[in-house]
């Protein structure tokens, strides 16, 4: 096997998309923007002789505390700068062309980034907007609960810099905070070098010709002496060996987990080596039966059904889905005490 | 050592909870570093540098929120630090705080440390995303498993530690957990989360923040209460997977001990220090540090924990605050340590004072048990009259 280019695409690993649903609490200020918003409102508040909006909890000179004079502010406010979104992706707040700009809105003292819906060759210096507010179902108390578009009245805000009078307990009191992210890693040499292998039905290691430990996976340095493993320091693995410890994980529901009884993870020290693979499958015994000594063999996937797509470069001895598991063999165990300090 | 010396003057830290659904991120770093300035009779405006840190951004799934806080640090025009060492990122918060002031670079710091868990899902974040996390219980259970082996030690001593540093938490205002009726038998018959640690002998999810103002030794002098003197810091770090690495009694921990002992001159860490806040957020880790911080000889830490030596009342009182069995807001508790180590040389511990305390240790490490940062800390600056 030759190392074959970095930059080759055919080397990108599958596609990754990390996903939650954070869920942010807002505090009293924000609590109260939002509710604001969700009413068709827009709010700042008045610190150190200005009115910043939206509303933050300090002022931002100073760290003081920004208190809760509300000001009403808007619907109508100013551009003064922008930057053009004329191909948004699916992520962006919305989905023709707009720009993102800074509004000052009237009645504040300072500008917020928001969104404009115009076309690119309206967005000027001075350009007067108000904003256009969602209607019944769609109204979340969010941020993106308006957008801004080209006012049909320039004219001053009726109302803007008049006080607001705040509920007592605001109704928005949290936000959803989606987390949608794909990601392409791409595959360093040694980790196509340990995903080829695997494919083979091969574990392969490289032996530090310093110190002669011996990494197993996707490493191509030792991290004790600091020198880089080349290919010259790999061998074949034996796919026998000894569970040196494990732990038994009670999996926590989230979003894209897919375990839900209790699983194993063990440590496997494979046979005539010092190297040991962490996080492994155990297969063909209840949780309850996993012990330390236990021997083990290796059972592959059938060939042609071997899934090295979720092994990364950070892996190290990650099977993936190109094994089922480690099996116990039936070989007596060893003695514990002999193995359980070889957790690596 | 050449550096200046440097005196905490500040504590602060937020009443931690399974959910602040009262406040934002912002909010909730507010209030620790509030409280931190009222206690040290100060206002943002003294503050002349401020450093954050937390644990991984996707906890809250808020990147690089340094950025986003620094005005509401007063941070505005001032420098600001981001400090990421995973679990021990709060005690390495607190020791770049004292650094800048120890240069001699800046006269007045604030150091902050805090983790929203509620916002997101620690499991998820530690796996990354992917399906099968295993966990900091995972990870750390069979370094647990080992070390019960290895020592010989009773079934009984992990239950131990869960209960006392509950009954600490019970007395602390700010902890999370207050257990007060917590028993042995509560702990025992609680569920099996990483085989052999049980779900009373875990640490919890919190929210919370936790803030500190240093300042120089004048500042220190001049103070209205009581000041810590930070008399010794250190960091190791040591790779987290090789052949024949010891993750039970790392070597990082032992280096990073020893450095602290030499720097104020400890020879005899049981004798000569009077209690230590240790990171234990699974329960077996009490006897596990007092041996890599050679407190307790090897095999012997445990015995600490049996006989009672670590309680509130013993000769060694090891997490007086409840320590992060009581409270784990990740990133603010290696922060949280430091604090209590300083509340109680300062004498100001309230009902977890452990009596005329002169000189405490703190420790805090993180990822795979391989990033460690400590402080030792005094009521003088020679609380050994050496
Ligand atoms: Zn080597």
């Amino acid at each position: 096997m030759t190392d074959t280019s970095i930059a080759d695409p055919s080397n990108d690993m599958e596609p990754f998309n990390l996903q939650f649903p954070f869920t942010r609490t807002l505090g009293n200020t924000l609590s109260t923007f939002f509710s604001a918003v969700a009413q068709g409102q827009l709010i700042g508040v008045k610190v150190g002789g200005r009115v910043i909006a939206p509303p933050l909890e300090y002022d931002p000179e100073t760290g003081a505390d920004a208190g809760s004079e509300w000001v009403k502010v808007g619907p109508r406010g100013t551009v003064s700068a922008w930057t053009y979104v004329p191909e948004p992706t699916h992520l962006h707040p919305v989905q023709g062309p707009f720009a993102f700009a800074f509004v000052t809105l009237d009645g504040a003292d300072t500008p917020m980034i928001h969104v404009v819906e115009a076309p690119e060759d309206q967005l000027r210096s001075g350009l007067r907007v108000e904003a256009r507010f969602k209607e019944g179902d769609e109204v979340n108390g969010r941020i993106d609960d308006f957008v801004f578009v080209p006012a049909t009245d320039p004219s001053p805000s009726e109302g803007a810099g008049e006080p607001y009078q705040a509920p007592a307990e605001p109704e928005i009191q949290t936000m959803d905070a989606y987390c949608d992210l794909t990601y392409v890693d791409n595959a360093a040499p040694v980790t196509r070098v340990w995903t080829q292998a695997l494919l083979e039905g091969k574990l392969v290691g490289r032996t530090c010709p310093q110190c002669g430990r011996t990494f197993v996976g996707a490493v191509s340095l030792c991290c004790v002496d600091a020198i880089e493993l080349d290919e010259s320091t790999q061998s074949e693995m034996p796919q026998t060996g000894v569970v040196t410890n494990f732990t038994v994980i009670t999996p926590v529901p989230y979003p894209g987990q897919k375990e839900t009884e209790p699983f194993v993870r063990c440590s496997v020290m494979l046979d005539g080596t010092d190297a040991v693979l962490g996080q492994q499958t155990i297969v063909g015994i209840p949780a309850s039966e996993v012990r330390v000594g236990m021997h083990v063999a290796l059972e592959w996937e059938p060939e042609g059904q071997r899934d090295v797509s979720e092994i990364g470069n950070g892996g190290h001895g990650s099977t993936g889905g190109a094994v089922v598991g480690w099996k116990p063999t039936g070989e007596p165990d060893e003695p514990a005490e002999n193995y359980v300090d070889r957790m690596m | 050592m050449s550096h200046q010396p440097v005196a905490v003057v500040g504590i602060g830290q937020t009443h931690h909870k399974k959910r602040r659904a009262d406040v934002s991120i912002a909010g909730l770093v507010r209030e620790a570093a509030q409280r931190a300035l009222e206690d040290a009779d100060m206002d943002w405006g003294d503050i002349d540098a401020v450093v954050l840190g937390k644990a991984p951004d996707l906890f809250e799934g808020v990147m690089k929120p340094e950025m986003y806080l620094a005005d509401a640090l007063g941070a505005n025009g001032k420098p600001m630090f981001r400090v990421h060492t995973a679990g021990s990122v709060g005690g390495s918060t607190g020791i770049v705080g004292s650094h800048l002031v120890s240069s001699g670079r800046h006269k007045r710091v604030l150091s902050v440390a805090w983790e929203k868990q509620s916002e997101g899902n620690a499991q998820f974040a530690l796996g990354g995303g992917k399906s099968g996390s295993i966990g900091a219980g995972g990870a750390f259970a069979p370094f647990i498993r080992a070390y019960i082996r290895r020592s010989g030690a009773p079934e009984d001593i992990g239950w131990k530690v869960a209960v006392k540093d509950r009954l600490n938490g019970a007395k602390n205002p700010y902890a999370h957990l207050k257990l007060a009726d917590i028993t042995i038998e509560k702990v025992k018959e609680s569920p099996m989360m990483w085989d052999p640690l049980h779900f009373l002998e875990s640490c919890p999810s919190s929210d919370g923040a936790c803030a500190v103002v240093f300042t120089d030794e004048a500042g220190g002098k001049a103070a209205a209460k009581p000041p810590a003197w930070v008399l010794a810091t250190a960091m190791k770090s040591e790779p987290s997977t090789f052949a024949g690495r010891d993750a039970v009694n790392p070597k990082a921990a032992h280096a990073c001990s020893d450095e602290i002992y030499k720097q104020i001159g400890v020879t005899n860490p049981r004798e000569q220090i009077d209690c230590a806040e240790l990171y234990v957020p699974f329960s077996w880790y009490e006897p596990m540090w007092l041996e890599a911080h050679d407190i307790a000889a090897p095999g012997e830490g445990w015995k600490m924990t049996d006989s009672g030596a670590t309680a509130l009342d013993g000769d060694f009182p090891v997490n007086m605050s409840g320590g992060v069995l009581s409270s784990n807001p990740i990133g603010a508790s290696g922060l949280l340590r430091f604090s209590e180590a300083a509340l109680q040389v300062r004498g100001l511990a309230g009902e977890h004072q452990v009596p005329g305390a002169k000189l405490a240790i703190a420790q805090a490490y993180g990822a795979n048990a391989q990033f460690y940062a400590m402080w030792a800390v005094g009521s003088s600056l020679d609380p050994l009259g050496s």
